[in-house]
């Protein structure tokens, strides 16, 4: 399948441009397949981050045609033989040249929430039940949530708000009060009710059309809201 | 007070990851330089898989016993970012069950704990197992995160004091005679190139070893070997499923948040960048992820991913039997000094590559440090991003 | 990694809300609130000068009676309803969806809070041009 790639490229102290670069890549391959092409045919200068091209480690978001994406499982014939693919870095993140970003914002705002990494696995059975191995109390697994940023990028209230904890921030808080772990609830309930918290979002939704792994921070974000909120009303009558 | 020491690593995958952590623990001053991404090598696309050893226990014990005494210690250094499900090896047909007891006592030899399984408590455990399997046995496998595990590594040896530069090539070395004196890096993000000084380049450049090295007009018998995996769109699995027999193409299906990754092939490359996935080979893993997993047919294909291990390669031998054992070269045997080259092996036991290599760069430099990294628990790997 | 060498700060902008390239229905919503809200608050002002037309004296409120009936303002009355009728539906979707109420059909109300807009703004128009003389 013939593509072309049009790459935003950047090196500080410059001006932004696009490089189009024409590439043949298979039909079965994804979108980093054809920018990984076009790095090692045409131009090996073209920074962008990547690692494990199975949506795990979260590292390669970007925009393509204007749409966060997670490239390492978006098939090309998403967009069609002849197509061209514009490719921007992620949005509200510092760029550090060509499509890679500092990310930084990402992990700090996990860290400040305190969300663990892995969770216990749901079962598989389609009887519900866990049944373990021996020597085993439960399965794990890794979280939902790879940590790549494209929920940070699509929404609108990041673009203005740069203290905003952002969809992604708010959704592992929500998780976490869904299952606290030992960890201090009051404390993410007072990061999570705040001006730059929940109250900053205003329902666009497009953190859950960005987000690569069903984590659906949209929805996550309201359920937090509907939390928060009970648990007001629960203190106004003379509850904990 | 003693000279510090500056060592470049050149190579941020899970050999240069450890290694920096290693020597920063060590007192060193520890520069890291990556052309990309951290782990955007072969490390970031490998299976995952924290071996047990059991795959190695018959054919090669020295393999097996390195991969388990290695899981035992990274479940004790950076627990938060691990799957610990086990893994079970199903016996398919008559040739794998009769292969059975020979793996039981390979496992026994190399220490380690093997227990089979009965056919029908396996199937209830994974019920996506195929249901004709023969035997079942179960070892200590788990499954970790390639990029979260470079960077648990990087943010500890940063956190001592090593520096990451990621983007950054190296284009040539600088020789001062026969001495390598540091490294000429291309800066990919300004593109201007600079020098950078060190009293000992450590090459951990995986697949592009060979290119690497031969700035300094030495050779390594690094062979680029890449091999196919096919990610499933659904987790059918818990636990790792292996295929109860010697090593061959396609036996190990890892689970990996909600899919499941089927691997993998081998073949030799001349050019590790980019590689072109071959069809069949995405064929073959259907075929014998099926022979386990009949549901793989059923499901999506959420992506294929193939990158070159750094093989080393002996003449002659085929690429299954080329050592996964990983060999460090000090190259003041080609009549280069300050130089070595650390490579093969595998991401499970990158930290006892990353020990191997830092004696050798401590006893070249004469540094009396002792290695601590079985001990040391990492930072969170979200810490590198503390900036 | 070197200090001297910076990379490209973020560009925060209100500008970048009305940025529609690739966004979805959500964003169209999140947006339409924005305008019309900023609409009606104008109305509000415009609201409160010609109320104070009343306390000029009689001649200067039939002057603007006169005014309103002229069918540009009779449009702009139209716009006023569409402007209502945006902000208010979509801010029970909203309000509902804030208390974590019928979060999954949040899609389904947006879209059927556009059809009561068309439908109820096209009955505006025709009830206020036709029964208005």
């Amino acid at each position: 399948m013939k593509l072309n790639v049009k790459i935003y490229r950047y090196k500080p102290g410059t001006e932004p441009h696009y490089d189009t670069f024409p590439v043949e890549v298979p039909e079965t391959a994804n979108v980093l397949d054809a920018l990984e092409r076009a790095w090692a045919d045409h131009d090996m200068s073209i920074m962008f981050r990547h690692a494990c091209h199975h949506a795990s480690c979260g590292s390669c978001g970007l925009l393509v045609n204007d749409q966060e994406k997670l490239p390492c499982v978006t098939p090309v014939t998403d967009y069609g033989e002849g197509a061209t693919l514009k490719i921007d870095p992620m949005r509200n993140m510092p760029v550090i040249t060509d499509l890679a970003v500092d990310a930084s914002v990402v992990y700090q705002r996990m860290e400040l929430i305190g969300m663990p990494i892995i969770r216990n696995a749901e079962t598989i059975r389609p009887d519900k039940r866990t049944i373990l191995p021996e020597g085993l109390e439960t399965f794990g697994r890794f979280e939902n949530c790879l940590e790549c940023g494209l929920c940070l990028s699509a929404c609108p209230v990041m673009a203005t708000d740069p203290q905003f904890l952002g969809p992604m921030t708010l959704a592992a808080a929500e998780r976490l009060l869904a299952e606290p772990r030992g960890a201090d609830v009051d404390r993410v309930y007072r990061l999570v009710d705040d001006e730059h918290g929940v109250w900053r979002c205003h329902s666009s939704f497009e953190c859950t059309e960005a987000c690569p792994y069903e984590v659906d921070p949209g929805a996550a974000i309201m359920r937090l809201k509907r939390k928060i909120g009970m648990r007001k009303l629960k203190r106004f009558f003379g509850g904990s | 007070m003693s000279k510090k020491f500056h060592v470049i690593v050149i190579g941020a995958g899970s050999t240069g990851t450890a290694t920096a952590h290693d020597l920063a623990l060590r007192g060193l001053d520890v520069t890291v330089i990556e052309r990309g991404e951290i782990a955007s090598g072969t490390t970031g696309r490998n299976h995952c898989l924290l071996h047990s050893g059991g795959r190695y226990a018959v054919k090669d014990h020295e393999g097996a016993i390195e991969c388990i005494e290695e899981n035992m210690i990274l479940r004790k250094i950076m627990h938060d970012v691990l799957e610990l499900n086990d893994g079970l090896f199903v016996a398919v047909d008559e040739s794998d069950l009769a292969f059975k007891e020979t793996f039981l006592a390979g496992c026994e030899e190399c220490h380690i704990p093997a227990r089979e399984v009965p056919v029908k408590r396996a199937l209830e455990i994974e019920p996506y197992l195929n249901p004709k399997i023969l035997a079942a046995v179960q070892v200590p496998d788990g499954v970790f995160e390639p990029y979260r595990f470079c960077l648990s590594f990087l943010a500890t040896a940063v956190k001592n004091g090593a520096q990451a530069l990621p983007y950054h090539e190296v284009v040539a070395m600088k020789m001062s005679g026969n001495a390598v004196a540091g490294v000429r890096v291309r800066d990919y993000r300004t593109g201007q190139e600079r020098e950078i000084d060190a009293d000992l380049v450590v090459n951990a450049a995986g697949p592009w070893a060979e290119h690497i090295a031969a700035m300094a007009s030495v050779d390594v018998p690094v062979q680029p070997t890449p091999g196919v995996m096919v990610t499933i769109a659904k987790r059918l699995n818990q636990m790792v499923i292996n295929r109860l027999n010697k090593p061959a193409d396609g036996d190990i299906v890892v689970p990996q948040r909600q899919t499941s990754i089927i691997g993998t092939t081998s073949w030799k490359v001349e050019n590790a960048d980019a590689i072109p996935i071959p069809q069949d080979h995405i064929d073959k893993m259907l075929h014998m992820g099926e022979l386990m997993i009949p549901a793989v047919r059923q499901n999506p294909i959420r992506g294929v991913m193939a990158v070159a291990r750094p093989l080393i390669s002996k003449p002659g031998t085929d690429e299954r039997d080329a050592s996964r054992t990983f060999e460090c070269f000090d190259h003041k045997y080609d009549g280069v000094e300050n130089f070595v080259t650390i490579s093969g092996g595998k991401t499970t036991t990158a930290r006892a590559m990353a020990e191997k290599v830092s004696n050798i760069v401590c006893r070249k430099l004469g540094v009396e440090a002792e290695c601590r990294t079985r001990d040391v628990v990492l930072e969170s790997y979200r810490n590198y991003y503390d900036n | 990694m070197a200090s001297d060498v910076q990379p490209k700060p973020v560009k925060r902008k209100p500008i970048e809300w009305f940025n529609l390239k690739g966004k979805r229905v959500g964003f169209w919503a999140y947006v339409g609130m924005r305008l019309s809200a900023i609409g009606l608050v104008l109305y509000l002002f415009l609201h409160l000068a010609v109320l104070s037309q009343l306390a000029v004296g009689p001649t200067a409120w039939d002057n603007f009676v006169a005014l309103a009936k002229s069918p540009i303002f009779l449009l702009l009355d139209v716009i006023l309803i569409i402007g209502i009728l945006v902000h208010g539906l979509n801010g029970i979707r909203l309000s509902l969806i804030g208390f974590g109420i019928g979060v999954p059909s949040h899609k389904l109300m947006l879209w059927l809070a556009v059809i009561l807009t068309i439908v109820f703004s096209i009955l505006s128009a025709l009830a206020i041009f036709s029964e208005t003389h």
